[in-house]
């Protein structure tokens, strides 16, 4: 990356938020993924207890807070004194919260995967090419929303990046993994979903009881690995 | 469950939930904020047993809830009036007062009288439910099918318990200020809005002021489709996705605008026209398919102005019921 970034905008959303938004040329780029998420730190860090847990996007992070002791043009100073120092403090601080790899055991086709023979003549390659493609990218979790535990992966490579699916499915089941353009995901299980679905894991990425209960936190990298069925 | 059994399920109706104050701090993870859709009809449940206002109590929409007493019980009902009734003796549980029931009694919802607006009373029981506590409430979450009881919808031969002690204890109150959030007649709902984040939208929003909206059939806990013109589109179709609040007014490709409520993603990536202030929740909550609503323009200094109003009513209502709760006890000293 060359040159300073573009300080961050802070614009109201409602009377209990402030939206900050970042410049990005591709919301799927690592360092642009990393600049989200070390902002939200930052907000996170500064323990006002006027300000609600910032919630990161694609571009974004929205940050709420009690309007009985803030406006929002209170808040928005309150997070650009945050946002400054994270911004001053660069990409040095990346390195040291490089985030934890996680693998997942994927069965890809059949069943678990009703889509794949569909994407794979869309995409105008074989399913075991699209099996590869799919497998042969360390992701990014961008960050999560849709349902507790369903985290937005980037990126998935062009060639395979299909949008979703017409009419989506009344219930998706558990673990099942989809694509959407240039993301892929887990369904956490019992929500409808418009993804294209190409495999299933059996690892489980929502447990209300665990600590923390999302097992695809922000930043966290992600393999999917082919298994036998 | 540890505690003593108050309540059987006979009949889980439409849709019934555990719901408080809400689930703050997990969108980051995906969880919806949640908890009760009319803030102000969970407040007067609750107060008129002198509960805290934001416990735990159910959230029954738009009829057929049927529950037996296992105990003697005080009942706080708040929010709207969904035809509330107890068999055999045929008592009318109207919204806004306390109620005296006996074990064995039924305590059934059939829906709204005629006439009858909104579409989600409150029940509570002294103390509040008794359901686990998860991410910080006792909330149902739909969607990551935990929260309240075993996270799902309340179904015949559930059977819930209270945190106090005695169920029963307290005396029947009336809430003068217990007004639904729903309109009193047939006028169109009024809900004050501002602007949304993204000048593009500004064309869609002058729209969307203008006219009366119906509320669509796809009316849930997450938000409500509105029924009305095709908006302008207001930029690209997909924006980057960013949190949203609940009260935001987004407008997908087709035109027709959606209003996000307390179960709504914590995430999207359509188009904001506009958001409802937070003091108006209350009225979107109790907004029922077929319902008229307008949206009018206000400022942030009048969205703190109505936050602070709706503070001082919540006041009022504890301290009106503090007031009752001592003078039934000198009442009870005096050897009535």
């Amino acid at each position: 990356m060359t040159g300073a970034p573009a300080r961050p905008r802070i614009v109201p959303f409602g009377d209990t938020a402030i939206l900050v938004t970042v410049d990005a040329t591709d919301e799927h780029d690592v360092a642009h993924i990393r600049t989200i998420h070390r902002l939200a730190a930052a907000i996170r860090e500064l323990g006002d207890p006027r300000l609600d847990n910032p919630v990161p996007g694609a571009t974004s992070v929205l940050v709420g807070y009690d309007p009985r002791a803030l406006d929002p043009t209170e808040a928005a100073a309150r997070v650009r004194t945050a946002l400054d120092a994270a911004v001053a403090a660069g990409e040095a601080t990346d390195e040291r919260r490089r985030a934890p790899l996680v693998e997942l055991p994927t069965r890809y086709g059949g069943s678990d995967g009703p889509d794949l023979a569909e994407l794979a003549a869309a995409a105008g390659l074989s399913e075991q090419a699209v099996i590869e493609l799919h497998a042969s990218v360390e992701y990014v979790v961008a960050f999560l929303g849709f349902a507790p535990g369903f985290a937005y992966l980037s990126a998935v490579p062009p060639a395979i990046g299909v949008p979703r699916r017409a009419t989506p499915r009344e219930r998706v089941p558990a673990g099942s993994v989809g694509i959407a353009d240039r993301r892929t995901a887990v369904y956490p299980g019992g929500t409808p979903g418009g993804w294209q679905l190409l495999g299933r894991t059996d690892v489980s990425v929502w447990d209300a009881r665990r600590e923390p209960p999302a097992l695809l936190v922000p930043e966290t990298r992600v393999r999917f690995v082919p298994v036998g069925r | 469950m540890s505690s003593r059994p108050i309540l059987e399920v006979l009949d889980g109706g439409i849709l019934t939930t555990v719901q408080d104050g809400g689930r703050p701090g997990w969108g980051h993870l995906g969880v919806p904020l949640g908890g009760a859709c009319d803030p102000w009809g969970l407040a007067v449940a609750n107060l008129l047993l002198r509960n805290p206002p934001t416990a735990p109590a159910l959230e029954a929409t738009a009829g057929g809830l049927v529950l037996r007493a296992r105990s003697p019980a005080l009942l706080g009902i708040g929010g709207a009036d969904l035809g509330g009734v107890v068999r055999p003796d045929g008592r009318r549980l109207a919204p806004g007062a306390s109620y005296r029931v006996a074990a064995g009694d039924e305590i059934a919802f059939p829906g709204p009288p005629a006439g009858g607006r909104g579409v989600r009373t409150y029940l509570a029981v002294s103390g509040g439910f008794d359901v686990p506590v998860a991410l910080g409430s006792g909330s149902t979450c739909l969607a990551g099918a935990f929260g309240g009881v075993d996270g799902r919808p309340l179904r015949d031969g559930d059977v819930l318990g209270a945190l106090a002690g005695d169920p029963a204890a307290g005396v029947e109150l009336r809430l003068v200020d217990a007004a639904a959030s729903a309109p009193p007649s047939d006028a169109p709902a009024v809900v004050r809005v501002l602007p949304g984040p993204d000048e593009r939208t500004r064309p869609a929003r002058a729209a969307l002021l203008a006219e009366t909206w119906h509320v669509g059939a796809e009316a849930d806990r997450m938000g409500i489709r509105l029924d009305g013109p095709t908006l302008p589109s207001a930029g690209p179709p997909d924006l980057p996705s960013h949190g949203v609040t609940w009260g935001t007014i987004q407008l997908p490709s087709d035109g027709r605008p959606i209003v996000l409520l307390a179960d709504a993603q914590p995430t999207g990536g359509y188009p904001v026209v506009a958001v409802a202030i937070s003091a108006d929740r209350p009225i979107l909550g109790q907004l029922r398919p077929g319902d008229a609503v307008r949206f009018v323009e206000t400022t942030g200094e009048a969205a703190r102005a109505a936050v602070r109003h709706a503070d001082e009513r919540l006041r009022a209502a504890m301290d009106a019921m503090a007031d009752a709760a001592r003078w039934d006890a000198l009442w009870h000293e005096a050897g009535a």
